[in-house]
């Protein structure tokens, strides 16, 4: 049998009845009292950039009380693949945030795939610029850091989710990932800017570990919305 | 089998706070709606009520829709939605597990008898879930396979990779009925 011959039989085979008109018309009637004029939300590049702005400031002024000390001690081409990485995912999170938060959006990657490459590329660029292989006060010192970077994530995502708020993420589970992705690349920020301790194991295990860390709260957090979220 | 232009320059005057606009939307996509909703559901009282629900939160969110951008996605996206809350919340009740599970054991394996053989549900019963609702949006909406990516949520890859499992599961169907026709009266 052939593609084309089934695309025959779905269109001649007879489709289940319709609505009753006068249902229709109640619908209708419901929602007249509350008609006035909305305006649509922001362009999507208007979107995604305020997000990368706020992930930005809250970077800078998380180091700015804690220090720039990080940034100081890195030379040119540490601090060129560190930041040029961030900002490249920053972007790309905040694009996958704004089109979750729309409904109809086009997809190009999903919100889980999105943070095993932010994980993945994170890793590979500290990997590639960290070679100090000494681990000192492995846990207590990659502990603060982590605390850290979760510290500024959280703001970060406050300030996006208020950025959004007249959104409406038909899965909030995706869009709760993808916020805590940007916000755990806000963190990130952070420590990169402050910490000193170039170790690549401290760096590799800890500061990475804000991403994902964050992304799993906001899945989490998307889930709980899900479940409350009440009927129209 | 849609208008596009339409249904877009129809939802901007609905943002603009137009009530005729609404009113043909509502005539237009409605039955679309209640159609994707009863094959899912196979109730019609139940496909009501998603209809009703569907709309109060269109109604709610409208603001999200970007002029310019294909509107039938929009509307298929929220309705998924809504369907899946409804989903959820019926699972949440021990009654309502028990009636979902019934009507999707139902949905899942109802037998195409000589006189449903060419409904669409009867047709599609073999299919998962996430496949019919695939090939009603492609078939029986008229919806484009980006516009399909979109109302899902997913990649227009994905929708031809379920859109590719559907039509074999299909053929397999229709070709066992065919070979089988002159004991049990099938398909064509």
């Amino acid at each position: 049998m052939k593609d084309r011959e089934i695309d025959e039989m779905l269109s001649s085979a007879p489709l289940p009845p319709g609505p009753d008109p006068e249902a229709l018309r109640r619908i209708a009637d419901s929602i007249k009292p509350s008609m006035a004029p909305v305006r649509p939300l922001w362009p999507n590049w208007a979107l995604t950039g305020g997000l990368v702005l706020i992930c930005a400031a809250v970077a800078f002024a998380g180091a700015a009380r804690a220090g720039f000390s990080g940034v100081e001690k890195m030379d040119w081409l540490e601090r060129a693949l560190v930041f040029s990485a961030l900002g490249l995912f920053a972007w790309a999170a905040a694009s996958v945030f704004v089109r979750a938060m729309i409904p109809g959006s086009r997809r190009r990657i999903s919100a889980g795939a999105l943070l095993a490459a932010c994980c993945a590329g994170l890793a590979g660029v500290f990997a590639l610029l960290f070679r100090d292989y000494h681990s000192t006060h492995f846990v207590s010192a990659g502990l603060l850091c982590l605390v850290t970077g979760i510290a500024h994530a959280a703001p970060t995502a406050l300030l996006g989710w208020l950025l959004l708020r007249r959104g409406f993420a038909v899965r909030p589970v995706a869009a709760g990932l993808a916020a805590g992705t940007l916000a755990g690349l806000a963190g990130v920020g952070v420590l990169e800017l402050h910490c000193v301790n170039f170790e690549a194991a401290h760096i590799l295990v800890w500061h990475t570990a804000v991403v994902p860390l964050s992304a799993v709260a906001g899945a989490l957090i998307g889930l709980i919305v899900s479940q409350r979220r009440k009927p129209a | 089998m849609h208008e596009d232009g339409n249904l877009e320059m129809l939802m901007a005057r609905y943002q603009e706070g137009d009530f005729a606009a609404a009113a043909t939307l509502i005539d237009r996509i409605g039955p679309q709606l209640h159609r994707f909703f009863a094959a899912q559901l196979q109730s019609r009282a139940h496909a009501d009520d998603l209809l009703q629900e569907t709309w109060l939160r269109i109604h709610k969110v409208r603001h999200t829709y970007r002029p310019g951008e294909p509107a039938l996605p929009w509307f298929y996206a929220i309705a998924r939605h809504v369907r899946v809350d409804h989903y959820r919340r019926s699972i949440r009740g021990q009654a309502g597990a028990r009636r979902l599970e019934a009507v999707s054991r139902n949905a899942a394996s109802t037998a195409p008898d000589a006189e449903r053989a060419h409904d669409l549900d009867a047709l599609l019963a073999p299919l998962s879930a996430g496949e019919r609702e695939v090939i009603e949006m492609l078939k029986v909406a008229g919806m484009s396979l980006e516009e399909v990516a979109r109302a899902t949520s997913s990649t227009v890859g994905s929708v031809k990779q379920k859109v590719h499992r559907a039509y074999g599961k299909l053929r397999e169907k229709l070709s066992g009925m065919r070979t089988g026709k002159g004991t049990r009266g099938g398909l064509s």
